[in-house]
């Protein structure tokens, strides 16, 4: 008997519809993904299954019984725990007080039990084998990616019959990411259900017995992983046919040198970097996560102090602040890492969130024209597929993808031709990300330079022009030409240095 | 550098995990953390000194006694004010509050323990009550915490008005005496002081108490992890209400009589208490022992004001300037993490 079935549920944000008639069925013991494109209304389903929002329509069967879960505590009853696309993690409390959070062993007065707290969390890290973490750790402390972690252990800290993972290994390093692939399939073996969310293809082919594909709010297609091909997915997903993932790699880069980085230093992360993107050039940055790659992103972007020397377009800059680095044509553009916490105002409109830096580019005699701002974000809009109601749209109540494509908007708008994507496809749909490349290579081939970091490795190989490899905060290697491959990078990131 | 496709590789010697260069405990960061508690402690320190420096026998028992029962009322309001601050909110109404509960003690309390007794309990009651109420508007109508609490500040004060149109009533002579009882050379508000931090020793363990927290740092983590704000919205006004009634029930130990007016004298002092302790206007931070030192300095200032003989308004003007400095103090410490961590 199928432990969850869901027969036409519907869900309404104001005028948007997120889902309507979807139909889900998945059995205890397997590994069902969920896919679809940004939008498609994956994240709102699993919100509903965890009590987070009501639907307004359809029914919900669990173990046979109707479910209808008024808050999060519901689902928790019901044995069913998500790890959030969006995270539900709470800053000030430290690592362990995150993964216990209201579930806490107490004293007889009433207070936490600290010393339980702590062997219950040494004993669930263990037992699922987790990276490590340090449970005293203040959660605001904690990289993106340590984040990550820390609700999945959150999530398993319930011990729940049915875990959804919505997006869960797309903040991940290689290696976590597997790591977490693993551990899914364990649990499934324990004869739990996961209901899996992600965006790579590959992730859903390693191990998915089943899958369930939304478009638009409904559900086109359930299968056996294994009776369909790659391509018929995606076909379903988007709606047409992608004929390539990859654009075409013409090298348009010239002898002009766009940005020159040389001894670039910054506490023990980053530790003298040379290196010299040219206009015209995707240059890929890589390496095992943690050896310096978001330090020289925030560093470039003069959201961390460093020291060194950096030229832009043949002059000296001296870059101290984000608003010095924004500025003109001459400047540079960052898309970060954290987009909830670094890239968008989630209460402001999507409007707000693509002009507010570039504000200037629409005022006249000290007036702002509405008219100019408002065909400027219509064109990014429908450039870059942002699926929202209007402009006017909160940021925070977009789909995690199509977040992500308006902090893209937001550092095209700028004008900036220096470039730095930080993981910019992240939580991206196949159909967009696709775009994306095609996007940046014809943004180098007009001019634009661009460095380039991706946690999916398969992406700098097929994109950049170059990749540099960062080992120990430093360039342990540039890659051109048919040394660029997944191997190549793997062993220029792992090699011990030589020299002494 | 070019790397050659000929270059071996050393299974056995490649990093299993990319290396973690940080120390074990972050000293530093929990240094930078403490930052606006610490100066709030050093800012205290000074201004013994100073005092100590002008008067004699500052370094006494004696005053010690004088100097907490001073702050006591201020004290009790600041520790709900906190509550209100940890969970991301504000409460205006406890001007109100603190109002309503001296005229209510002024016109009910009678030489009659156990009259007293029942009209003490009942302001406690009213207290907590008008302060679940806040919280229930406020998550019924998902309005501003500010907007709601002015509202109420405003009834409460108007019904004390009716109540007692001007300073006035009394309180048995007991009930004053009780601000001088002593217990092993320190008297009651010193070990009320002390029942304030075990209070919240323990408070902060609990589930409620960290509830509270969480709320006040991501609301929205927190209601996805199954918290119903409503709940915490009431509980966190509702004890900030208490808590006010409790500074009323002190307050008339000081002044023997009801004022209508009264209440408005601790609502920005409650805030700027906290403030100077370190607790975070936008939730999620702080600690009472901050706030209790906040309010000895806030209370301090005015007896150096006193002792320099200079006019009395120096006291807001020299409130201020320390406010603004332990601003400036905890946005740089801020700054100093925050550029640490990304
Ligand atoms: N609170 C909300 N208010 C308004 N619209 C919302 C809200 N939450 C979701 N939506 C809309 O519902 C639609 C479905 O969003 P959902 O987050 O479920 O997509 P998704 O499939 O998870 O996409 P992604 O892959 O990008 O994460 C989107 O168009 C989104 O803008
Ligand atoms: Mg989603």
């Amino acid at each position: 008997m199928d432990l969850v079935t869901v027969n036409g549920l519907s869900k309404r944000f104001g005028g948007i519809v997120a889902l309507s008639e979807a139909a889900f069925s998945a059995r205890a013991g397997e590994v069902h993904a969920l896919l679809g494109e940004n939008g498609a209304g994956k994240s709102t389903f699993i919100q509903i299954l965890s009590g987070a929002v009501k639907h307004d329509g359809g029914s919900i069967l669990v173990d046979g019984q109707d479910y209808r879960p008024a808050n999060p505590d519901d689902a928790q009853a019901r044995g069913i725990a998500a790890v959030f696309q969006e995270l539900s993690l709470i800053p000030d409390l430290s690592v362990e007080q995150n993964i216990w959070f209201r579930h806490e062993p107490q004293t007889m007065l009433g207070t936490v039990n600290r010393t339980q707290t702590r062997r219950n969390t040494l004993a669930l890290l263990e037992k699922y084998d987790f990276p490590t973490l340090r449970p005293e750790q203040e959660l605001r402390r904690l990289t993106l990616a340590e984040r990550q972690i820390v609700e999945i252990a959150k999530g398993l800290a319930k011990n729940p019959r049915i875990l959804i993972l919505d997006e869960a290994t797309s903040a991940l390093p290689a290696r976590e990411a597997e790591w977490l692939l693993k551990l899914t399939r364990q649990l499934a073996a324990e004869g739990r259900l996961v209901i899996f969310i992600s965006h790579r293809m590959a992730e859903v082919r390693a191990i998915a017995d089943r899958l369930t594909i939304f478009r638009n709010g409904s559900t086109v297609a359930a299968h056996e992983a294994n009776t369909v091909s790659d391509d018929e997915i995606v076909t379903r997903m988007i709606g047409r046919h992608l004929d390539r993932l990859y654009p075409e790699r013409v090298p348009t880069m010239t002898q002009r040198i766009a940005l020159k980085v040389a001894n670039l230093t910054s506490g023990s992360r980053l530790s003298g970097v040379d290196f010299s993107l040219r206009e015209g050039e995707v240059l890929g940055v890589g390496g095992l996560q943690g050896h310096g790659q978001r330090e020289l992103f925030q560093a470039l972007f003069g959201a961390t102090k460093a020291g060194g020397m950096i030229e832009l377009w043949g002059k000296p800059a001296a870059i101290g602040n984000p608003r010095q680095a924004l500025t003109g044509k001459d400047g540079i553009a960052l898309v970060p890492e954290d987009r909830r916490g670094q890239g968008l105002l989630l209460t402001k409109s999507v409007r707000e969130n693509l002009t507010l830096s570039v504000i200037r580019r629409f005022t006249e005699n000290g007036l702002l024209s509405r008219q100019k701002e408002a065909a400027l974000v219509k064109e990014m809009v429908d450039f870059l597929r942002i699926r929202a109601g209007t402009p006017e749209q909160l940021a925070g109540t977009l789909s995690g993808g199509n977040q992500q494509k308006v902090i893209f908007g937001k550092m095209l708008l700028t004008e900036a031709r220096v470039l730095l994507l930080y993981d910019p496809t992240r939580g991206v749909d196949v159909g967009t990300k696709g775009e994306i490349f095609q996007l940046m290579r014809d943004l180098a081939a007009k001019g634009y330079a661009i460095l380039f970091h991706s946690s999916d490795m398969p992406e700098l190989v097929h994109v950049a022009d170059r990749v540099l490899v960062m080992r120990n905060g430093r360039i342990a290697a540039a890659l051109e030409g048919e040394h660029i491959s997944e191997e190549g990078i793997l062993r220029a990131a792992m090699l011990e240095t030589r020299a002494a | 550098m070019v790397m050659s496709a000929e270059q071996t590789v050393e299974r056995a010697q490649m990093p299993a995990q990319a290396k973690d260069t940080r120390p074990g405990i972050d000293w530093r960061g929990r240094a930078l953390d403490r930052a606006p508690f610490l100066v709030a402690c050093l800012m205290l320190a000074l201004i013994v000194a100073i005092y100590g420096s002008l008067q004699s026998g500052v370094l006494s028992l004696d005053e010690l006694n004088l100097d907490t029962a001073a702050a006591m009322t201020l004290m009790l309001a600041a520790t709900g004010q906190t509550i209100v601050l940890l969970r991301g909110g504000i409460d205006l109404s406890i001007g109100g509050m603190i109002s309503l509960g001296t005229v209510f003690a002024a016109t009910r309390f009678t030489d009659d323990p156990s009259t007293t007794a029942f009209w003490a309990l009942a302001i406690l009651g009213l207290g907590f009550l008008i302060g679940a109420l806040n919280g229930l508007l406020i998550s019924l109508l998902k309005l501003q915490p500010f907007l709601v609490t002015l509202a109420t500040w405003s009834i409460l004060n108007g019904v004390a008005m009716i109540i007692l149109p001007t300073d006035g009533g009394s309180v048995p002579g007991w009930w004053v005496g009780f601000a001088s009882a002593q217990l092993l050379g320190l008297t009651s508000p010193v070990w009320m002081l002390l029942a304030l931090l075990l209070f919240w020793w323990w408070f902060r363990a609990t589930r409620a108490g960290i509830t509270i927290q969480a709320s006040g740092s991501n609301e929205k983590s927190a209601f996805l992890s199954g918290v119903s704000i409503t709940r915490v919205n009431i509980v966190t006004y509702g004890l900030s209400g208490l808590f006010a009634a409790g500074a009323a029930l002190f307050l008339i130990t000081q002044t023997g009589a009801g004022s209508p007016t009264i209440g408005k004298d601790y609502i920005l002092p409650s805030v700027a208490a906290a403030v100077i302790g370190g607790v975070s206007l936008f939730g999620g931070r702080g600690h009472l022992a901050g706030t209790l030192i906040g309010a000895f300095v806030l209370t301090l200032i005015g007896n150096l004001v006193f002792v320099l003989h200079v006019s009395s308004y120096w006291q807001p003007v020299a409130s201020g300037v320390i406010l603004l400095l332990s601003v400036l103090a905890s946005s740089v410490a801020e700054k100093a993490a925050r550029s640490r961590v990304q």
